[in-house]
């Protein structure tokens, strides 16, 4: 039964998701006047279905939905829609659901390409740490695909004047992609430790150099040179906005493609 | 100082060797992503035909204990650390508890609030120290926050120390042990003798767990039972003890086949062999299936690890010569001449790692003093207020913006509250 629950609010979510991003996009390039209320709104419903088909998982399961590559990606959309419905709170940016509503989509199409099966959990993960571990890569998962889409607002309205931007001021969409970031390395940073913590007692060592580690530590350096180029370098506005997506481009290689690509002891995520 | 060392110096210490150093050690990293790490030579000739002396030369094979990237990765903390010293004065100075940054008049972060008082009270509430001077006050907030990227680059280089130290002084070996055996480890002064151990399974049939149930003997004759699985390690005495993998051991059993009188008898693990002398018989236990199937090719193989169906599969050789092959169930004899050859069942062994790491507070100390640094810089930020004239200008920096506002919407909550 909960199988069922999961799959119909699921395609809700999609759909809702899919409305929102449009009506952004239509609102956006000025087709359909004042939509963005609307797209938002919807985007809250969606995010309402897809928290429903996440805690149906949850409960079919006996566990949160942290473990194979298909929860996984159904709680990373989540994280997506989260820090972008969290910053609309704070700050009232509609347009930026234009942006970041289709990674939200693209994360879920891959979700829904993946198998469903619940599996009994594998000895390795049986920790309290995965909780944490995914838990907080959501989370920062979720603020880089913020900053990516705050980002492309920015390169977008660079080249506007006064009203026809998206966001008033471009500084403005620049700070808060910085700020955005910052949440982000902060959480990516706690999932590497978490990481390193729970390899430590599950294999005895908590770095090995697995490409999945690899490349986290990868995209975690990408974001500290844009960190530090932005406060000591004066690395604003465009170069900081291509930084920015450039970094996302990372986080989504250390999510899918070293699954795909590259040979690792995470490969049982699959 | 010498003019020269100073510009030796600050290079060293420069954001711009630093970022060199890191996208540097990014791409070498990512390189040792995509080539198969400790493979043997013949493969990169075979694989990597025009890379291979490019692998060889750079230490592909071992990226990550290459003496370049090590090279890459010493130079980095040295760059990190004159960075972080040379920084910590003016770091210093900023974080004490008078500082104020210059005052801005020309900022646009500024809120129009004639109110002084209601002003004040919202400071206060949000715990500001205020310094009043003629024509209005100035105001601050964590300015120990200053030191958050000091904070954060310390920790990095404690996990740097952690990991020098973990490669110095960590070791560590692989045992395998079966129930009832008992291992020494004279130099931490304990034994470990292990009970039982055993799987536990899902409905399914896949393995839920390997639990081990170990008595531990130390040297002053005290003892104490303790089970272990993974993720569940044990630690005594330094030691940390890591469920790795597991096998089976069978126990083959050779009689003579009219009076039944036991000739041998003996615990064998798969794809091994067993000679017994008197026959020139080589007894290969080609493997133990505990859920044996055959597979399309009509070999046999085990579909988990539960022994609904166990079969063990046997291959006679003489001079080199099969002499026989059989698929046989436990207790099932195989006659040969006048002897009887069964198994008779099958326990599963442990592997388990055994490690020494010094190193690991030193890295979780690191780890902590690392994120509590980014919190610091990106939270608990210096906060600036100044108040003239009705108006009241914010500054923080960085977060100029964000920290605005803030005190935008804050001002404006405490005048609505203040007017009830
Ligand atoms: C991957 C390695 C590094 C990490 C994770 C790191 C982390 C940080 C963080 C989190 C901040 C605060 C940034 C902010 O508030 O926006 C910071 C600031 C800073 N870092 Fe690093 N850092 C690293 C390497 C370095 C290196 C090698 C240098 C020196 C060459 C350096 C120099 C600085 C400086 C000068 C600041 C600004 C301090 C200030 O003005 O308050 N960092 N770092």
């Amino acid at each position: 039964m909960y199988q069922s629950i999961e799959n119909t609010t699921f395609m809700i979510a999609i759909v809702l998701y899919i409305a929102s991003a449009v009506l952004s996009l239509l609102s956006v390039t000025g087709i359909v006047k004042k939509g963005g209320k609307v797209a938002t709104s919807l985007a809250l419903a969606g995010f309402i279905t897809h928290t429903a088909a996440m805690v149906a998982r949850t409960i079919g399961a006996g566990r949160l939905p942290f473990s194979n590559q298909y929860e996984f990606a159904l709680s990373f959309s989540w994280g997506i829609v989260l820090s972008y419905l969290v910053l609309y709170r704070l700050y009232g940016f509609s347009a930026i659901g234009a942006f970041v509503m289709p990674l939200a989509i693209l994360v879920m199409g891959y979700a829904s390409l993946q198998s469903r099966d619940v599996r009994p959990l594998m000895p390795a993960l049986q920790s309290y740490w995965l909780t944490f571990h995914v838990g907080t890569a959501i989370l920062s998962y979720g603020a880089f695909a913020l900053a990516a889409g705050i980002s492309v607002i920015y390169l977008i309205d660079e080249k506007k004047k006064g009203s026809q931007r998206l966001v008033q001021d471009p500084e403005v969409s620049d700070m808060l992609s910085y700020r955005v970031i910052a949440f982000g390395i902060l959480m990516l940073t706690i999932v590497i430790i978490s990481g390193a913590i729970w390899a430590q007692k599950a294999w005895s060592r908590y770095w090995a150099w697995d490409p999945k580690e690899t490349w986290s530590l990868i995209t975690w350096i990408i974001y500290a040179i844009y960190l530090h180029l932005r406060l000591r370098r004066n690395w604003k506005g465009r170069a900081a906005a291509w930084f920015s997506i450039f970094g996302f481009i990372s986080v989504l290689f250390t999510f899918v493609g070293v699954n795909i690509l590259l040979p690792s002891l995470h490969s049982y995520a699959t | 100082m010498n003019n020269r060392i100073k510009k030796a110096l600050s290079l060293v210490a420069s954001l711009k060797v630093a970022i060199a150093l890191l996208l540097l050690i990014t791409i070498y990293i990512i390189i040792g992503t995509l080539i198969p790490q400790h493979a043997t030579q013949a493969l990169y000739q075979s694989n990597y035909p025009t890379l291979a002396p490019i692998i060889d030369a750079l230490s592909l094979d071992a990226a990550y204990s290459s003496p370049l990237f090590i090279s890459l990765v010493i130079l980095f903390i040295i760059n990190l650390t004159s960075c972080t010293l040379l920084s910590l004065p003016s770091q210093l100075r900023r974080s004490r508890s008078i500082y104020m940054p210059p005052f801005k008049a020309e900022s646009e972060y500024r809120v129009e609030e004639e109110d002084e008082k209601m002003v004040k009270s919202y400071l206060k509430r949000k715990h500001y120290r205020i310094d009043t001077d003629e024509g209005g006050f100035s105001s601050g907030k964590f300015r120990w926050g200053a030191l958050g990227a000091t904070v954060t680059h310390i920790g990095l280089i404690v996990i740097f120390i952690g990991a020098v130290v973990g490669n110095i002084a960590s070791d560590q070996e692989m045992i395998s042990l079966l129930p009832g055996s008992t291992r020494e480890f004279e130099e931490y002064g304990f034994s470990i003798h292990l009970d039982d151990f055993y799987l536990t399974f899902e409905e399914s049939g896949a393995v839920k767990q390997y639990i081990s149930d170990m008595t531990i003997t130390n040297d002053d004759g005290t003892t104490h039972r303790q089970s272990m699985w993974v993720n569940n390690p044990l630690h005594h005495n330094g030691l940390g003890f890591y469920q790795a993998n597991f096998g089976w051991t069978s126990d083959l059993l050779i009689r003579q086949a009219e009076t039944g009188e036991s000739l041998v008898s003996g615990l064998i693990r798969n794809g091994n062999t067993y000679f017994y002398q008197p026959h020139h018989l080589n007894i290969m236990l080609y493997g133990y299936f505990p859920n044996m199937d055959i597979d399309v090719n009509q070999m046999p193989y085990s579909i988990n690890n539960r022994e609904d169906n166990p079969f063990y599969a046997v291959v006679l050789t003489q001079f080199g010569v099969n002499v026989g092959s059989y698929i046989i169930e436990p207790g099932q004899v195989i006659p040969y001449e006048d002897i009887a050859i069964t198994f008779t069942g099958s326990t599963p062994y442990t592997g388990i790692v055994v490690r020494s790491d010094p190193s690991y507070p030193i890295v979780v100390a690191g780890f902590i003093i690392l994120t509590f640094g980014m919190f610091m810089s990106f939270y608990l930020y210096p906060r600036f207020l100044f108040y003239t004239n009705g108006k009241l200008y914010a500054e923080s920096g960085k977060n100029g913006w964000v920290f605005y506002q803030a005190i935008k919407s804050g001002i404006t909550a405490q005048r609505k509250t203040g007017k009830q």
